[in-house]
This record gives structure tokens, C-alpha cells and sequence, in this order.
């Protein structure tokens, strides 16, 4: 068993099964806080993470699940780069927003939709680590994924993914509207540079 | 270069003096916050009344006569207003008579340079924790040399959170390290615990916290709102210094004071093998020290202003202030 990547909340390994590769991911434990804080996040965001990603795996390119336990899941591993690690094209933006406009429709909020969890792959763009993600109706939440992928890109990129995420989800004028509000919040005002 | 830095963003009034990257000095006079928290107009005039003889008191422990001064730091911002105007007042005063350059000061970006110089950090992840902010920081050279903010709380700093809850509870005095004494023997009781990412949020945590209080033990309301707030956090610094391949942890502002924030984060550390470090606690709580030493680097830097260029800025963002490369 090889690790081949770490989060703040969750090691992946990859392991063979049935001859194929495939990729273990296990929540360990966090020496660092409270004993059953540990334990009830670890279990909430695996159960959280397997139940989206079943929920979406037909109508979005998700890592499709094998197998899950109490603290892990072992899904399909995908071959391909992080978005984060590559120069973001235009189109790969536009597919991103269309793909969270899906989720949003389906009331699931991403919980850090970044590009360092999507990856480019020879068939498409895959949505990854749902491990913070939520069934919700809230319009906060869903605001906050968009502020969290605004302010994660270069701003010369937003206005496609903005665009594509409108085409794709109904609701998109409240939430629009919410993150208008959420960024004129005291601390998120303009940043003005030096 | 021998540098005078004045702070009173917030309930301290702080001088500090450096020389060379050294402090030499550092003396302050902190307003007593009492049930109605901070009256900005009322901190402000306790500010004007101590100015002088602060000033005085930290030129004579440092041994230094006024006409030795080269140059002169400020807190620009953020902060409150009418107390930010006191150290800029005082700068611009001083200046003149001595006819040296001011250089204005962002008091966060103060507190992660005190941080990286005393904890021995080169390019960590700075964690910056104190009434007013909680942000994940990182320097940056793009497009000019910064800390770049790549967390922060969504709604109220961790510091004013605890307070809140400190004050909600009745406790004396309701600030700084109460919650802390008072979380001593207390066992976890399951609370919001609000993630997004690298950003965080308290107010639920707050609200759900004080709604249990005469339901459950002080003892265990206080250790459990902490532990949920410093676990976020931590998961929030964690997650920026995988995703950023840093190897250094940093931690300052008032709240880095708190020993468990410590420990939890000195965890994390020695998990990865990375380095951990932090400020004596003077430089934590707001002092004038932080504005001398990054006002010294400005100065050398060619940053240094005329009187007449002296502004403050409320919501000077940590992000907006280019850093001095030395």
C-alpha cells in the first residue's frame, strides 16, 4: 500500500484490488483535538463524502465508489492532474461552474470547490473530495462555494465559470445575490492592493 | 538604525524601540475593558492621556535621547478609528520635531513579521489570531511582496468570539485568557464546527454555546467552544500548508498566547516534521516593539513617508500591505 497523497483530514493510498488499481482513502486520526470530536468528524464527512458521491455519480464525472467503511472509502482511481497544478484554461473553468451549477441544483454544497479538487482527465473534468460536502438547500453555502472557487483563480478566469454556473442552475440569482452580501461583509471588502 | 514605533489600534497604547532588528524597549498601557467592551472615543482618550509618558518611559529604558531617533513607525491599520488617530498624531509630532521619515505600519502584518523574526521562520504558514481577525497567511512575491490571506474567519474573530461567550457566561474579567483558566477539568460537549476549505466561521458556535449555559458545566462549555474553534483552526492551517508545501507553522496575535492553540498546532508539527514557532507573549498581546522592528525594515527599504502622506486606514487588510524585503 503506497501513499500517494495527504490532506489536512485524510491520507490516500493506492492499492490493487482484483488485479486493478484503485484508491484507498482512510480519515486518521487527529492527535490534535478532542478524542470525540475526532471520531464524529471523521465518521460524519465519510458518511457525507460516500452518500455524495453516490448521489452524483450518475449525472457528474465523480470517482466512482468500490467499497466504504466507518473512517474510509476505496473509489475508482482516476489518471489525470489536479487543476491546481495546471494552467487553467478557459473551457476547463466553464466546465467547472456548469458542473457545480449541477450540484447545486441537486441541493449539494462542494464545502471547498478549488481547483486543487478538481482534476483533468483524458475524458473530462472530475469533481473530487467531498468530504465537506452537504445536502442543503441554504443559499449561504452554496454562495460560499462560488467565494471559495472566485477567490482561488485568477479574476480574468470568474466571469466564465460565473457564466456557465448561471446556465446550469435555476437558483443562481439568490445565490449570486448572497455572495454580493457575503463579500461586502466588513472583512471581504475589495481588496485593495498596497 | 534606531526606530521609535507607536500602536494604539486597538485598547493598548504601545512604544516600542528598536535597533538593528532588536528591541530595546517595549512599554505599554492597556484601557481596562469592563462589561460594555470597548467605547472607541473613550480607549482613544485614555490613549491621549498616556502617550507622552509612555514615549518617555520606553526612551529611558532603552537609554535613548530623543535627537538619536532616525526614524519613526506607526500602526496605519486596521483598527478603530479614533484610537488609530493617537499613535498617528504622535508620529506625525514626533516626526516633525525630530525631522525624521515615518513609515505606516500594517499592525497584522506586524505581528506575523515579530512572529517569523523571533520564532526562527523563513516561509511559514502564519497563523494570525486575535480579537478582531483570524487569517491563514502566506507570503507571497506576486504581484509585489505580501502576506496573502488564504483563510480567514467568514464572520467574527476567534479572540471576539471567546470574549463574547466569557461575557455571556458572567465571568470576571471577561477577556483575554478567561475562557482558558475556566476550561481546566472539562469534557467535550458537541458543538457547530464551521470548515469551508481554509476559511472558517464562529457565530454559530457562539450562539449554540451560549444556549447551553446553565444546562451545562462552565467548565465543560468552555473547554468545548475552545476545542471546536482551535480544531478548526488547526484543520484550516493544516490544509494551507499541505496544499502550499510549507514545512514551517507560526502562530501570533493575542489568542497565540493560549496554550492549548499551542499545543494542538505543535501536534500537527511534529506530526509532518515541520517547524513550530512563535513570539514571547509580549509580542503577542498589541505592543509598539512589532511596529519599530517592521518600521525599521520599511525605512531601510526606501518605504519610509513624509509627514504629510501619514494616513490611517480602519480596514487596512493585511493583504494590502507590501512588505519590506530584507
Amino acid at each position: 500500500m503506497k501513499k500517494v497523497g495527504e490532506g489536512a483530514e485524510a491520507k490516500i493510498y493506492e492499492i490493487e484490488i482484483f488485479g486493478n488499481k484503485a484508491i484507498l482513502k482512510r480519515r486518521e486520526e487527529k492527535k490534535y483535538r478532542a478524542k470525540e470530536l475526532d471520531r464524529k468528524l471523521r465518521k460524519e464527512r465519510t458518511k457525507a463524502e460516500a452518500r455524495t458521491m453516490a448521489r452524483l455519480s450518475s449525472s457528474l464525472k465523480v470517482p466512482k465508489i468500490i467499497a466504504a467503511g466507518q473512517y474510509s472509502i476505496i473509489m475508482e482511481r482516476l489518471e489525470g492532474r489536479l487543476l491546481k497544478d495546471a494552467d487553467i484554461t478557459s473551457a476547463q473553468i466553464a466546465e467547472a461552474g456548469k458542473m457545480l451549477g449541477k450540484m447545486h441544483e441537486m441541493n449539494i454544497a462542494h464545502g471547498d470547490f478549488t481547483p486543487a479538487n478538481l482534476m483533468s482527465c483524458k475524458n473530462g473534468l472530475y469533481v473530487i473530495d467531498f468530504g465537506l460536502s452537504e445536502m442543503t438547500n441554504s443559499f449561504e453555502e452554496r454562495a460560499l462555494d462560488i467565494l471559495l472557487m472566485k477567490r482561488s483563480i485568477p479574476a480574468a478566469l470568474y466571469p466564465s465559470f460565473e457564466k456557465s454556473y448561471s446556465e446550469s442552475f435555476n437558483g443562481h440569482l439568490t445565490v449570486l445575490g448572497r455572495l454580493k452580501e457575503i463579500e461586502k461583509r466588513g472583512r471581504y471588502q475589495i481588496r485593495t492592493l498596497g | 538604525m534606531l526606530v521609535i514605533g507607536l500602536e494604539s489600534s486597538a485598547h493598548t497604547f504601545g512604544v516600542g524601540i528598536v535597533d538593528g532588528g532588536k528591541v530595546i524597549a517595549n512599554e505599554k498601557e492597556m484601557y481596562k475593558i469592563g462589561k460594555t467592551g470597548m467605547i472607541p472615543a473613550k480607549v482613544a482618550e485614555f490613549h491621549s492621556e498616556n502617550a507622552a509618558h509612555v514615549i518617555k518611559r520606553a526612551m529611558q529604558k532603552a537609554g535613548v535621547e530623543p535627537s538619536e531617533i532616525e526614524g519613526i513607525g506607526y500602526t496605519m491599520g486596521p483598527g478603530l478609528g479614533p484610537c488609530l488617530q493617537v499613535a498617528q498624531l504622535s508620529a506625525k509630532m514626533l516626526a516633525k520635531k525630530l525631522n525624521v521619515k515615518i513609515a505606516p505600519v500594517n499592525h497584522c502584518v506586524a505581528h506575523a513579521e515579530i512572529t517569523r523574526h523571533y520564532g526562527k521562520l523563513k516561509d511559514p504558514i502564519m497563523l494570525y489570531v486575535s480579537g478582531g481577525n483570524s487569517q491563514v497567511l502566506a507570503i507571497e512575491s506576486k504581484p509585489f511582496h505580501h502576506y496573502s490571506v488564504i483563510g480567514e474567519t467568514f464572520d467574527i474573530g476567534v479572540g471576539n468570539m471567546l470574549d463574547s461567550f466569557a461575557r455571556n457566561l458572567e465571568l470576571e474579567p471577561a477577556w483575554g485568557s478567561s475562557i482558558e483558566k475556566n476550561a481546566k477539568g472539562g469534557r467535550y460537549i458537541p458543538l457547530p464546527y464551521t470548515v469551508k476549505g481554509m476559511d472558517f466561521s464562529f457565530t454559530g458556535l457562539l450562539t449554540r454555546s451560549t444556549e447551553l449555559i446553565g444546562k451545562e458545566r462552565t467548565a465543560d462549555l468552555c473547554f468545548s467552544i475552545q476545542e471546536t474553534a482551535f480544531a478548526a483552526l488547526c484543520e484550516a492551517t493544516e490544509r494551507a500548508l499541505l496544499l502550499r508545501n510549507k514545512e514551517e507553522i507560526g502562530v501570533c496575535g493575542g489568542v497565540a498566547q493560549n496554550e492549548s492553540l499551542r499545543n494542538m498546532l505543535q501536534a500537527i508539527a511534529k506530526e509532518h516534521g515541520y517547524r513550530f514557532g512563535f513570539a514571547p507573549n509580549e509580542f503577542n498581546a498589541d505592543n509598539g516593539g512589532m511596529i519599530a522592528y517592521v518600521a525599521e525594515k520599511m525605512l531601510l527599504g526606501g518605504m519610509g513617508r513624509p509627514v504629510s502622506e501619514c494616513e490611517i486606514r480602519q480596514r487596512y487588510r493585511t493583504d494590502g500591505a507590501r512588505l519590506a524585503i530584507r
